[in-house]
């Protein structure tokens, strides 16, 4: 239902985001059947696409050609789709968007010639993009999004992590690619270098927020909505936002600590769960996620204002009030 | 150029690699970069026979060797669910290495190799996830994925840089090294996908080892016939038969065995 609401949002970029998912149908195509089936099924899981659409309404504020943005937009995807089936084998997912995951129904091998198919695909799709700029900033934020996921293996089960570690953690997590695609929009069709610096803020403001959002869901979500139990982060020792501003209670401390990385049973994850919803570190949580939304805004600000600035502008909003 | 210098050289090359995939977690938890020492040798053998050999052929030659880094990586993971910090560290290592390997070949604006580089990693990966497929395969097509695997990033950089030539040299090189280990594995009872079709393409399971037997003297053969035909500095030759492709025929191996 949420991701229906947020595709409204972006309902003027329908038929160019058509366009980007044919061309990603057409991306995933391989001589392999395996390989074929398995991308296959991964692309009609569906998905927001919120990083073509940043592509694509960055490219608005500069000379906006779709087939030019599908050069940057289609690989991004499928950069992001590559790295997700690689991140079921290490979370040891079953279910994604509903369907059983690759690594689920056929194995972690499979899962991972998959991904490495997919992102060999969007490599190959990008050369077309000549300038090496282009190329520069996608490899940094590839490298940078490993470096990301692997700070967070390193830094499981860790609670006394700072803050500022949890920050730079989601930044290149979540919000580097982000990010990037707003940058990368812009840059291919040619703003100028203070407008895609301006829509490169935007991303990494709207990236925080949108980690920090989904952090704080893991916690206030039903099972249900989560399509997962709450509270998963914590059990698999993802120590995040909440915890950290929880913690700081020398009660809750204790418990939290008593409770980490052992094997937990449903009630006593659900009393992680209400000990971390009856604390103030959800709203305090909040706050913080919303000052980042407030930046992604005043960014906006100073951008022209159109139709893309809107859709932006409706898209950070929803980002700040979903609900899971 | 002796032995010393080449593996002095193999040796630098080797170091280089590891610097640039350096990484303190995955150091630490993984069992590091997989940098076969055969592969560095034929990526460098234009260099040994002393073809052109500048800054810009070394660092692609480099960026190949990571790729094969990358994707031996993913060959590490277990196929079974779940797995071990160390694994899941494995994971994230292939991707590493396959963002250092494009950003090495950006900063070099070298946008082509990495579009040729992307296409063969494309070509090698269905070979790969092909092994997995419920269908018995041909030996044909064992054969036809092991040369893809093994050898196509290889001919890739030789094609690009006009080292064509050596190809001839390499591939059947490169691929007794391969089967060599397959054989490896199957002496130890260890199970690999090429050994495990091989099984179910052969009459029988226990043709195997013979078959094995039997490709790697028709690949030495053709490797010898190779290096008869071109002209190369002998102690290079030699080099590669005794070093890289030290070859017990057959009969030999049938007689030790009694």
């Amino acid at each position: 239902m949420e991701k229906v609401k947020l595709k409204l949002l972006y309902s003027d970029l329908g038929p160019e985001l058509d366009k980007i998912e044919k061309e990603l149908e057409v991306a995933v195509g391989s001589n392999s059947l395996l390989l074929n089936e398995a991308s296959l099924h991964l692309l009609q899981a569906g998905g927001k696409r919120i990083r073509p659409v940043f592509v694509l309404l960055a490219g608005k504020f500069g000379n906006y050609n779709v087939d030019v943005m599908k050069q940057v937009a289609v690989p991004l995807e499928l950069i992001h789709m590559a790295s997700l089936v690689h991140d079921d084998v290490i979370d040891d997912s079953e279910m994604r968007r509903g369907q059983a995951t690759v690594k689920a129904q056929w194995n972690n091998s499979v899962a991972m010639y998959t991904g490495d198919f997919i992102l060999a695909r969007a490599l190959e799709y990008i050369t077309v993009v000549e300038d090496p700029k282009i190329h520069r900033i996608l490899a940094k934020t590839m490298i940078e999004v490993c470096r990301g996921e692997i700070i967070q293996i390193e830094d499981k089960f860790k609670l006394d992590q700072s803050l500022r570690d949890y920050l730079r953690r989601i930044k290149r997590k979540t919000a580097l690619l982000i990010s990037s695609s707003c940058e990368l929009g812009a840059t291919v069709s040619g703003t100028d270098a203070q407008t895609a610096a301006r829509l490169r803020r935007f991303g990494y403001f709207i990236g925080m927020s949108f980690q920090i959002t989904d952090d704080i869901l893991d916690f206030t979500s039903t099972d249900e909505e989560l399509g997962k139990p709450a509270g998963s982060d914590f059990v698999q020792g993802n120590i995040t936002l909440p915890v950290l501003f929880a913690r700081r209670n020398p009660e809750i401390y204790s418990k939290l600590k008593n409770a980490l990385g052992k094997e937990m049973s449903d009630s006593e994850r659900m009393e992680i769960v209400r000990l971390i919803r009856n604390s103030p570190a959800l709203q305090e949580a909040k706050a913080l996620s919303d000052q980042y939304l407030d930046k992604a805004l005043e960014e906006l600000a100073h951008l022209p204002k159109g139709p893309a600035n809107k859709t932006m502008r409706k898209i950070a909003l929803f980002i700040g009030k979903r609900k899971f | 150029m002796n032995d010393l210098q080449i593996h002095s050289k193999i040796t630098l090359m080797e170091i280089d690699v590891l610097q640039a995939l350096h990484q303190r977690t995955l150091d630490k938890y993984t069992a590091g970069p997989s940098i076969d020492r055969s592969r560095l040798f034929f990526l460098l053998l234009p260099f040994f026979d002393g073809q052109k050999w500048t800054e810009e052929v070394e660092d692609a030659a480099k960026t190949v060797a990571i790729v094969y880094a990358a994707l031996h990586a993913h060959d590490q993971v277990n196929e079974e669910s779940p797995i071990s910090k160390s694994q899941q560290l494995t994971v994230l290592a292939g991707d590493f290495y396959s963002g250092i390997y494009y950003q090495m070949l950006s900063n070099s604006n070298n946008i082509k190799l990495i579009q040729m580089l992307a296409s063969g990693i494309i070509g090698v990966s269905e070979k790969k996830a092909s092994l997995y497929e419920k269908k018995t395969i041909s030996l044909a097509g064992i054969e036809n994925a092991a040369e893809v695997i093994e050898t196509s990033l290889l001919r890739i950089f030789y094609d690009y840089y006009g080292f064509s030539q050596y190809a001839v040299i390499a591939e059947p090189a490169m691929e007794y090294v391969y089967y060599s280990r397959q054989l490896d594995y199957l002496h130890a009872g260890l199970e690999t996908n090429i050994l495990r079709k091989l099984n179910l393409a052969l009459p029988l399971p226990l043709y195997s080892e013979r078959w094995l037997l039997d490709k790697l003297d028709s690949l030495h053969l053709k490797l010898t016939k190779a290096l008869d035909a071109y002209p190369m500095d002998f102690q290079l030759k030699n080099f590669m038969l005794h070093q890289i492709t030290p070859h017990q025929h057959l009969a030999e191996q049938l007689t030790r065995e009694g």
